[in-house]
């Protein structure tokens, strides 16, 4: 029976979540494997597993439930190890690395960022910021929405405005919640957000951070912001910024 | 240890699995020697895009926007004034389908391009409504 690997915590965790359902269906108990300071949270792999709803939300319902009680490296959804000796093998040939970045994150959380326009509103600043927009907008207006070029070359011009809003607006964002954090890394970009960022929080002080959230949303009424979190420390398990897993297709919109 | 209390979900449910989706499939450690389930038929597979994306579509979605816009503000109302732009995102626009940037065109994350060759046909969503579940969800 193949193993899946939830994450990697410390053996002295108050509260590893044994017994809890896992993946699977019916789910699979989650057990505990320690080596040495280290503990690894795994269940039994289902056959045939694959990135269901189901198993993903187990998944990050284990980790959760780690994470509540102490620092958890988080295992990307879908690691199977052949058998239990296997993780243990590479609890002890890593458990060095492992413990820096446990005690590294110790305390700490992720709150993931997804910043958007609001639509109407990111207009309505574009139009109040360019006078010659207005004017194309209501010469259009008059001639009852104008002709097909009057019509693209208002949309080409407000397009653009929009997206200079939207790189503008992404470096504001990260500009204004980076002081609340202890660490920044940039989500993948191609999922189509103007911003999709995580920070790493000092569970302590994670209020300064939700007050900076608020304060984006106050001073800039046109970002809507999405804040997941206190999540598992998914984005900061590697030293510095995680690295793409593979060589990124470049943006549809580039 | 505290528990913070969380704006948004923690991702226990269905929308924050939504939005953390990305870092459970493309983020956390990464073990050489374990196996990694195959992303390809992902359930979950569309993420709208919602930036903007130069077309000529896009552009006349825009210009009909821009349209609708100044009717809805009326001719006395400047457009962009600072309480105007305040007004209509807390009562109004916070509540409404935003047309026009989902409607855009669809991508999805890198982590579930693979997946694409397979499903994309049938599930590529011209009109989304998908936008106003999520306007709910955010406004809890």
């Amino acid at each position: 029976m193949s193993t899946y690997v939830y994450g990697i915590s410390a053996r002295s965790h108050p509260a590893l979540p044994e017994g809890m359902g896992g993946v699977g269906d019916p789910a699979f108990p989650v057990r505990v494997l320690e080596e040495g300071e280290l503990a690894a949270i795994v269940s039994d792999a289902p056959e045939g597993l694959r990135p269901k709803r189901r198993d993903l939300l187990a998944h990050q319902n284990v980790l959760d439930e780690v994470g509540a009680g102490g620092p958890v490296l988080p295992m990307r959804f879908g690691s199977v190890a052949p058998d239990d000796p296997a993780v243990t093998g590479v609890l002890a040939e890593r458990g060095e690395h492992y413990r820096e970045r446990l005690g590294a994150l110790d305390g700490k959380v992720e709150y993931n960022v997804k910043a958007t326009h609001d639509e109407e509103a990111v207009l309505h600043r574009v139009m109040g910021e360019n006078p010659e927009l207005r004017a194309l907008t209501e010469a259009n207006r008059q001639a009852g929405g104008g002709t097909y070029e009057d019509r693209l070359r208002l949309g080409e011009m407000v397009v653009a405005a929009v997206q200079t809003r939207e790189a503008e607006d992404a470096a504001e964002v990260q500009r204004v919640l980076e002081p609340a954090a202890t660490a920044v890394s940039v989500g993948p970009d191609s999922t189509g957000w103007l911003a999709n960022v995580s920070f790493l929080v000092d569970r302590r002080s994670a209020e300064v951070f939700l007050a900076a959230v608020d304060e984006v949303r106050e001073s800039h009424p046109h970002i809507e912001l999405r804040v997941n979190g206190p999540l598992p420390p998914y984005s900061f398990v590697e030293p510095g910024p995680s690295q793409p897993a593979e060589p990124r297709e470049a943006s549809t919109w580039d | 240890m505290t528990v913070v209390p969380a704006q948004q979900s923690g991702g226990g449910g269905t929308s924050g699995l939504y939005d953390v989706l990305e870092l459970i499939l493309d983020r956390g450690i990464v073990i050489d020697a374990f196996i990694r389930v195959s992303l390809v038929g992902i359930e979950i597979l569309k993420i709208d895009v919602r930036v903007v994306i130069a077309s000529v579509d896009t552009y006349l979605r825009f210009a009909e926007a821009c349209n609708r816009l100044d009717l809805e503000a009326g001719p006395r109302k400047e457009p962009g004034l600072p309480d105007l732009v305040g007004e209509i995102t807390e009562s109004g626009a916070r509540g409404k389908s935003k047309g026009v940037l989902s409607g855009a065109a669809e991508t999805v994350s890198d982590a579930f391009r693979q997946a694409r060759g397979e499903g994309q046909s049938e599930e590529r969503p011209r009109a989304r409504k998908t936008t106003s579940s999520r306007k709910k969800e955010e406004q809890e």
